[in-house]
């Protein structure tokens, strides 16, 4: 005789164990969705800095302007003598054209400002941006620069980039620690969840048991109890983080517009695949704990 | 079959539950396993169940050597053994019908197989009309005869009862043990662990009296001294 286990029946026992426990079920949803929140929330913010680090070319870069009426030879002379220099890692030519399609790009919705802006009365110069090897090379390169014919302003905010990755390196440690407590809870609070929830069905293992119901029949709703409560924690995670990003873009874009937040639609699928993926092993380790405490007991 | 070599249990606090027991019980046989408080029964039951394992010696249970056997073979092994216990314990959420199906789910039975077999599995325990009610609705001696049913459902060739009548009427006791018999009758080995003197009495079938851990008297046609 073939034996048949029905998928439906294990989610069908997890549900009704969530609903039997609904007080605990909710605190270890609520728990978990706040950890993803608060996790989301910090990997959005380390995000931004970055993307914004970039657009402000302050990362180990510094851009040399040229006259603005210098011409094209005396703008390919200045770079060659750039590339020479040393602890110049490489360095990019960005034509005033170039330039003002990138302001416009950081302008976002604000470009109509640069409408009337066209390559004949493009008030910028040419640029160069150089990337350095070493912090160490930074200072004689900026001499170098700032005293090379042609140049006519340099532009190295590493001491402004190095403040931002401090603060950035900073809240990392702290999101970082913040967030292990969060989860050591989370799990915590599940693992008792799950606890419950098998000591309410303890008479029913205890007669699966007997009549030969193997160990993987009797965990299973419990692990399907777990991914549950990942699953809804990391749904409502993912609705409540649209929300405050949605949020805080709209303050930031009113109040401090030189800041670019990242669309929330470009992000939005890696961000719900993590939720879930979080979210799930989160629920299973909290169960597969209780259940392993359990079955050895 | 099932047997017993020189069985031996001990407990980690010093108490010898059992003291060398050699029993063989053949295929169809019924068989009472009799004794006071503390006699050894229900460790007999434990090691029988695969609860627990000898601390020496051997059982054998069919195809099994439960000494040997390996944990994730047990669930494979108790699909052998229909068990009763003396509280029945039944789901008091679930109706007759599905108390019964219970044990056929959680063995992965398809649910055609299910659907013929539970009212044929009841109407064998006099209770064919009964599907639909929950066991607080029955007596206690119906409710026996459902956990009697569950206990057969997965059509096991062992049948175990653990004191079945402890918590049933003596009318009922009866009818329970008519059913143990007829169930034996169809070719099922039967053993009840009891210790109603009465009861063993009347049946005059093998009775395995144990005293401190020890088989004093094994007899066919014995009574409950």
């Amino acid at each position: 005789m073939k034996k048949r286990y029905r998928l439906s029946y294990f989610i069908v026992q997890a549900v009704k164990s969530l609903w039997r426990n609904g007080v605990m079920s909710f605190a270890s949803i609520a728990v978990l969705m706040s950890c993803l929140v608060v996790m989301g929330g910090f990997a959005l913010l380390v995000k931004n800095i970055n993307v914004n680090l970039e657009n402000l070319n302050m990362m180990n870069q510094i851009v040399a302007f040229c006259h603005p009426d210098a011409t094209e030879e005396e703008i390919v002379a200045v770079g060659d003598e750039i590339a020479a220099l040393d602890g110049v890692e490489s360095v990019v030519r960005i034509t005033k054209a170039e330039g003002l399609e990138k302001m416009k790009e950081q302008a976002g919705e604000y470009q109509d400002l640069y409408s009337d802006i066209n390559d004949e009365n493009n008030p910028l110069s040419d640029s160069f941006e150089i990337t350095y090897k070493s912090e160490e090379d930074v200072t004689s390169l900026q001499y170098s620069l700032s005293h090379m014919e042609g140049v006519r302003k340099v532009n190295a905010r590493v001491d402004l980039a190095k403040s931002i990755l401090k603060f950035k390196n900073s809240i990392q440690w702290i999101f970082i620690w913040f967030l292990v407590i969060l989860f050591v809870v989370t799990i915590f609070i599940i693992i008792n969840t799950i606890k419950l929830a098998l000591h309410s069905r303890r008479h029913e293992i205890s007669v699966m048991r007997y009549v030969g119901a193997t160990g993987w029949f009797i965990t299973l709703p419990f692990i399907f109890e777990g991914i549950i409560i990942g699953l809804v924690a990391s749904a409502i995670a993912y609705f409540v983080e649209i929300f405050a990003y949605s949020y805080i873009s709209k303050s930031l874009v009113s109040g401090l517009e030189m800041i670019k937040l990242i669309p929330f639609s470009e992000i939005n699928v890696p961000v719900l695949l993590q939720f879930l993926a979080v979210g799930v092993i989160t629920g299973v380790v909290g169960s597969c704990i209780s259940i392993w405490k359990y079955l050895k007991s | 079959m099932i047997e017993f070599r020189n069985v031996k249990k001990h407990y980690p606090n010093g108490t010898v539950a059992l003291d060398g027991v050699d029993l063989r019980v053949e295929d169809g046989e019924f068989v009472f396993i009799v004794g006071r408080s503390g006699a050894g029964k229900t460790t007999m039951m434990k090691l029988l169940l695969r609860e627990e394992k000898a601390s020496s010696g051997e059982i054998i249970v069919g195809d099994y050597n439960l000494t040997k056997l390996r944990n994730y073979k047990v669930p494979y092994y108790r699909r052998e053994l229909g068990v009763v216990f003396q509280d029945f314990r039944l789901f008091k959420d679930k109706t007759v019908y599905e108390n019964v199906a219970f044990a056929m789910q959680v063995v992965g039975t398809p649910t055609k197989l299910i659907k013929r077999r539970v009212p044929a599995i009841l109407n064998t325990v006099n209770l064919p009309d009964k599907g639909k009610n929950f066991p607080s609705e029955l007596s206690g001696g119906e409710q026996q005869r459902v956990a009697l049913a569950r206990a057969l459902a997965n059509n096991p060739k062992i049948i175990i009862a653990d004191e079945p009548t402890g918590n049933i009427d003596p009318k009922m006791s009866i009818e329970i043990m008519n059913l143990l018999m007829k169930i034996n009758k169809l070719g099922k080995t039967v053993i009840v662990v009891t210790h109603e003197k009465a009861l063993v009495d009347y049946y005059k079938q093998r009775v395995v009296m144990l005293r401190d851990g020890k088989i004093i008297e094994d007899r066919v046609g014995g009574m409950f001294k």
